[in-house]
């Protein structure tokens, strides 16, 4: 769960990225979006946005003022008490479980996105950094890469969160420093390629300082297709928060996150079982979704660099 | 025996890596808020008390004084004693203090060791199952690119990379072991309690292992096809069977990296299935802050990542003797 | 076995011998023919013990049970309902008041402790002279105690010097588990394994296994199972399949929905007894903000009790006053602070804190897995306090780590307010009145208030049990519901699930059991 969903397989990893790349990302774009898997994907995505978005704000109730007398409620058509008020039912404080699970899911893409926002800044910045200075400046970031590699990072995050008190900050910070160092390995290996280039190498002539050749030229290239992967990240990352959160290390109740509904709701499991696989239901669409975009763009971009090479 | 002279440059490597590991979380250990010493002296202890433990404890040393005694224990195979476990094996729990009396704490290699064979069962188990389910759906998407089985483990590999293992693992005990009665599975009295969290785990590894076997397998094809190998009428058998053994080094590969999801789902598997062993054994120290506990594991973590991650290096070079170290 | 009655006990001030109880002989009958049929029940406890076995180091309920297999006690208080007040003898034979500072125990002879020590004076002597030592986490006692062993077979309580009644000791008697003079002498041994006069013998520790096997000595005879095996099992699903599965003979803690999915199976009976558990929300009076008798009055009034109470369901019994329904001098105190969001605005606004504005946020502490509900009735609490403007944090932590936090200490315990519950084996209300608000122990709340302690003090050195019952419901009890140190959610309803193989098993009202008469078929 440590590791991040980039890890080379098969030809993931390019030794070299052709030239004029700026027609790449769109290439891949283009090829993934004639995929069947990422049209579903992504319609099913935009509609649980909208739903997590908008429902709460229209729906006029509140996920955290529980009603007694309607606790326990079965989703619509289970058993003879459900109302269409509640169409996932309600929880053991009598809470909706649609407006729960909804609150659930906009932390968990919160922290997913930032998470993944995070390891991707400082992933392929020092990956950036490592590959174009190369010297000691490489040595020691592959050397802290390895190192953190070969750390148990779930041991150490669930550590920091249980013994802090957890906040969406601390749980973004703490998933996103363990997600870097694979972000640092693909982009410094592409890196290494690309500043051999005749325009990187024209550009040191005409006196570009480092940063300007880092940020305007090699950046633009390298950068675009790790970020069409790093969308399965966000479903990792997705589901590292509600496990933290099952485990009572994440966001705090009355808050809702998946986590935390299904931990309690495994209490219920017997009597109420919707309290624990609704926001679950919820949560494995979401996933699915995001994996089929995410495994769609990886497939066109792997095409895209088979055809190339 | 440049082989010898890699492996014992890799080992050292290997041991500067365990070593910073032990640093970086000893570290994060002490800086992060929340007093250890408060854990062993307990709730009731006033401040002056917890202040004088800590002293004699040497908690109050400079951090590297302290990881230096802890390094020097850790080289002799000494991982220190928990805070919340004493010998006797129960969970301590607080409202204790200023006690000469207080029973001998557990040495957190003994507790570590007790649980650990039962981990390396369900681990194995779940690697075996996973194997079984990964190898034909795998290898049929390989051989058929862009047709209806290569549609179907892709499918399989979105499906199952989206089922959340801590709610697969509810629902399933919930299915099979309480409604059901087919598979017992909380607890553990004997190996029938190991499939069904081995299950959940194989369902997390299995994308991964589906997807890579599909890609490799897909590339041999390719090669063969180009060779004209199926015009000669090469069996397709053979076909496979030389596929899989170019797929097995990407493979392996595979596992030394997916060790930490492994060790990840087994944290979170253990402590559903209330299964005794190292999962849950680190699930409670972390909720009970037992930080020499934490330690220990997250120590013998590194090092199993780094041996492991040798030994398939290893392995790797021994199937495909092309591979350099 | 022979009983005895306080009400005769203690109906004259100091008067001598009265009530000298009857030896009942079923006592002796039912004796040793261990049956080979029968096997070691296994108990699944909620709580986790605390690896020490010294019993003066601990308030662990688990471990409060487990010793109560091991143990010896001068006397047992089963609490049952229509007698509560009757105790049987056990260690001792007979108790006579010498006079208001004197209480003499007569013992009885022949006992031996698991480890071959025979039971005597200075066993008593070690046990009551230790355990009453200030620095004893457990702080069973009410205050210090000198024992005078006169003879072999005779101890005389005294408290004299002290300045309290003797007569206290009369039902701490039935709590307090008599230790070896020769464990006492070394803390080392007194901690590495329980040594007691017990109808069970403690055989090791594994894992989360405490095993335990009958006494063949035990002075009313063999028990008839041949051992009990005592496991934690934290969680209340895990504890419930268990039992389901036979896995586990007899389950504690259990909640609304656990009994009904039990009840559906006939082979399994339900043990619901009122307990002597209340549980509170007990507020950090030592620091800001609830150091103000009016933050607390207001939030007394913002939580409205009767919807704690629903969703708690067969778990929780009303109760309007500090101390459990079980104890002695309980009655619903008048004028308690009931759910009233008008009068927790008027406090609020006196206090300088209008609707809750300029409050810094409040940390709220509850545990999760031990108690029936907490987490469920924490986020109602939070829920409700936050709706009259205190800005509450709730956070809900594993038992270990919230124990690690209930306690008070100098400069104020942890965060603002935390969930616990009280649960002592014996009536005696000062277990819980003094222990929690005499500023002497405070042990959670960590107030100081002189008016407290006074009546704290009348009540304890009452001259007679009448007068001191009236102390408690006029004086005591109504001005702890006024000041408000910690707020009394409701009574624990303990509830016990097991399968109906178990027969002739007594559970009381604190959770201990006697299974000295027990069967499994």
């Amino acid at each position: 769960m440590g590791d991040t969903a980039i890890q080379p397989a098969g030809p993931a990893v390019p030794a070299r990225l052709p030239g004029g790349a700026r027609s790449v990302p769109y290439r891949i774009w283009a090829d993934a979006s004639r995929s069947g898997f990422m049209r579903v994907g992504l319609v099913l995505f935009v509609v649980l946005l909208a739903a997590a978005v908008a429902w709460p704000e229209i729906s006029g109730t509140d996920p955290l003022k529980s009603a007694i007398r309607e606790r326990f409620l079965p989703p619509i058509l289970f058993g003879d008490k459900w109302s269409w008020a509640h169409p996932l039912g309600t929880d053991q404080l009598g809470r909706d479980m649609l407006l729960r699970s909804l609150i659930g899911l906009r932390y968990s893409l919160l922290i997913g996105v930032l998470t993944v926002i995070l390891m991707f800044v400082v992933g392929c910045g020092l990956g950036l950094l490592s590959g174009f200075k190369g010297g000691w400046v490489d040595t020691v970031i592959m050397r802290l890469t390895d190192a953190q590699l070969s750390i148990p990072m779930i041991i150490l995050a669930i550590s920091i969160l249980g013994v802090s008190r957890p906040s969406v900050a601390s749980i973004i910070l703490v998933l996103g420093l363990s997600g870097w160092p694979l972000y640092a390995r693909v982009v410094r290996s592409v890196t290494l390629g690309e500043r051999k280039k005749e325009f990187v190498r024209g550009a040191r002539v005409l006196g570009a300082s480092d940063w300007r050749i880092m940020a305007l030229l090699i950046a633009p290239n390298v950068l675009p297709p790790v970020a069409f992967v790093a969308v399965l990240d966000i479903a990792r990352m997705m589901i590292f928060e509600s496990v933290l959160g099952f485990l009572g290390l994440g966001i705090q109740p009355p808050t809702p996150s998946f986590g935390n509904i299904i931990a309690d709701g495994r209490k219920y499991l017997i009597n109420a079982w919707w309290i624990a696989t609704a926001p679950g239901v919820f949560l494995a669409l979401t996933l699915t979704s995001i994996n089929l975009m995410g495994a769609a763009l990886e497939r066109a971009r792997n095409r895209a660099y088979a055809g190339e090479s | 025996m440049a082989l010898l002279g890699v492996l014992l440059r890799r080992l050292a490597q290997g041991l500067v890596i365990v070593l910073l590991t032990a640093l970086i979380i000893f570290t994060l250990l002490r800086v992060v808020p929340g007093d250890p010493v408060r854990l062993i002296v307990g709730g009731m202890a006033p401040d002056n008390v917890v202040e004088e433990v800590a002293r004699k404890m040497g908690l109050r040393d400079p951090l590297l004084i302290q990881f230096g005694h802890y390094a020097g224990g850790l080289v002799q195979g000494d991982l220190g004693h928990s805070y919340q476990r004493p010998k006797s094996g129960a969970i301590a729990q607080g409202g204790v203090y200023n006690d000469p009396t207080r029973g001998e704490m557990a040495a957190v290699s003994d507790l570590i060791l007790e649980r650990a064979p039962l981990t390396l069962q369900l681990a194995a188990t779940a690697l075996v199952l996973a194997l079984l389910f990964s190898l034909p759906v795998g290898i049929a998407g390989g051989l058929h690119p862009g047709r209806w089985p290569d549609t179907l483990a892709f499918f399989i590999g979105c499906l199952f990379v989206s089922l959340p293992n801590f709610w697969l693992g509810i629902v399933l005990a919930l299915v099979v072991t309480v409604q059901l009665g087919w598979l017992p599975s909380i607890g553990y009295r004997n190996y029938a309690y190991t499939l069904l969290p081995a299950i959940v785990l194989a369902v997390e590894l299995s994308p991964f292992l589906i997807r890579s076997l599909t890609v490799s397998v897909a590339a041999v094809m390719r090669e063969h096809f180009i060779e004209a190998g199926e015009v000669r009428g090469l069996g397709r058998a053979r076909v496979v069977l030389h596929a899989l053994r170019n797929a097995s080094v990407p493979l392996l590969n595979l596992i030394g990296i997916q060790l930490s999801t492994l060790l990840g789902g087994v944290l979170v598997v253990e402590y559903i299935f209330d299964y005794p062993g190292l999962g849950q054994l680190t699930v409670n120290a972390v909720l009970q802050r037992d930080f020499p506990l934490i330690q220990g594991i997250a120590i013998v973590a590194s090092g199993i990542f780094v041996l492991v991650n040798i030994l398939v290096d290893v392995a790797a070079t021994k199937i495909d003797p092309r591979l350099e170290y | 076995m022979t009983a005895i009655d306080r009400r005769l006990f203690l109906g004259g001030a100091a008067a001598a011998a009265v009530g000298m109880p009857c030896l009942n002989t079923d006592f002796f009958i039912h004796s040793a023919y261990a049956q080979a049929a029968s096997k070691p029940i296994v108990f699944l406890g909620a709580e986790a013990l605390t690896g020490n076995w010294d019993p003066t180091t601990h308030t662990n309920l688990g471990q409060l049970i487990l010793e109560s297999f091991v143990f010896g006690y001068l006397t047992r208080c089963p609490m049952r309902p229509e007698k509560p007040e009757q105790l049987n003898f056990e260690l001792a034979t007979a108790v006579n008041p010498i006079d208001k500072y004197t209480l003499e125990f007569k013992l009885r002879d022949g006992v031996a402790f698991h480890d071959g020590k025979p039971f005597g004076a200075e066993d008593v002597k070690a046990t009551y002279e230790y355990g009453c030592q200030p620095d004893r986490a457990a702080q069973w006692y009410p205050g210090p105690v000198e024992v005078e062993a006169v003879d072999r077979l005779t101890v005389r309580i005294k408290t004299e010097k002290f300045g309290y009644p003797a007569a206290l000791f009369y039902y701490l008697s039935s709590f307090l588990p008599i230790l070896s003079a020769k464990d006492v002498a070394d803390k080392k041994v007194l901690a590495a394994r329980p040594n007691g006069t017990g109808p069970f013998r403690f055989v090791e520790q594994k894992g989360d296994s405490s095993i335990l096997v009958a006494n063949d000595k035990f002075l009313a005879g063999k028990p008839k199972i041949p051992g009990v095996t005592y496991k934690f099992v934290g969680d209340t699903t895990t504890r419930t399949l268990a039992l389901l599965s036979g896995e586990a003979d007899i389950i504690e803690r259990l909640e609304q929905e656990q009994v009904e999915t039990i009840q559906k199976n006939p082979g399994f009976t339900i043990n619901k007894a009122i307990s002597v558990e209340n549980k509170y929300l007990w507020f950090r009076c030592s620091k800001p903000p609830f150091n103000d008798v009016r933050l607390r009055q207001a939030a007394a009034h913002s939580i409205d009790r009767k919807v704690i109470l629903e969703v708690l369901g067969i778990s929780g019994h009303a109760s309007s006053a500090h101390i459990s329904p079980v104890k002695f001098g309980y009655a619903d105190v008048p004028d308690f602070p009931e759910f009233d969001p008008a009068k927790a605005q008027a406090l609020l606004a006196a206090a300088g804190f209008p609707k809750g504005k300029g409050l810094p946020e409040l940390e709220y502490y509850v545990s999760v897995g031990f108690y029936p509900k907490t987490k469920e009735y924490g986020e109602l609490v939070t829920e409700m306090l936050r709706e009259q403007g205190f800005p509450v944090k709730l956070t809900v932590l594993e038992v270990a780590a919230w124990g690690n936090l209930l306690y008070d200490r100098p400069g104020g315990g942890a965060g603002h307010m935390i969930d616990c519950g009280w649960c002592t084996g014996s009536p005696e209300p000062d277990l819980v009145l003094r222990t929690h608000f005499h500023s002497s122990s405070k042990r959670i709340t960590g107030i100081v208030d002189p008016e407290i302690d006074a009546s704290l003090d009348r009540e304890r050195n009452a001259a007679s049990t009448e007068e001191r019952k009236r102390i408690l419901q006029t004086d005591t009890l109504p001005l702890l519901a006024q000041k408000v140190p910690s707020l009394p959610l409701f009574t624990s309803v303990f509830i016990h699930a097991m399968t109906k193989k178990l027969d002739g098993l007594y559970i009381y009202p604190n959770g201990m059991q006697d299974m000295t008469q027990a069967t499994l078929a």
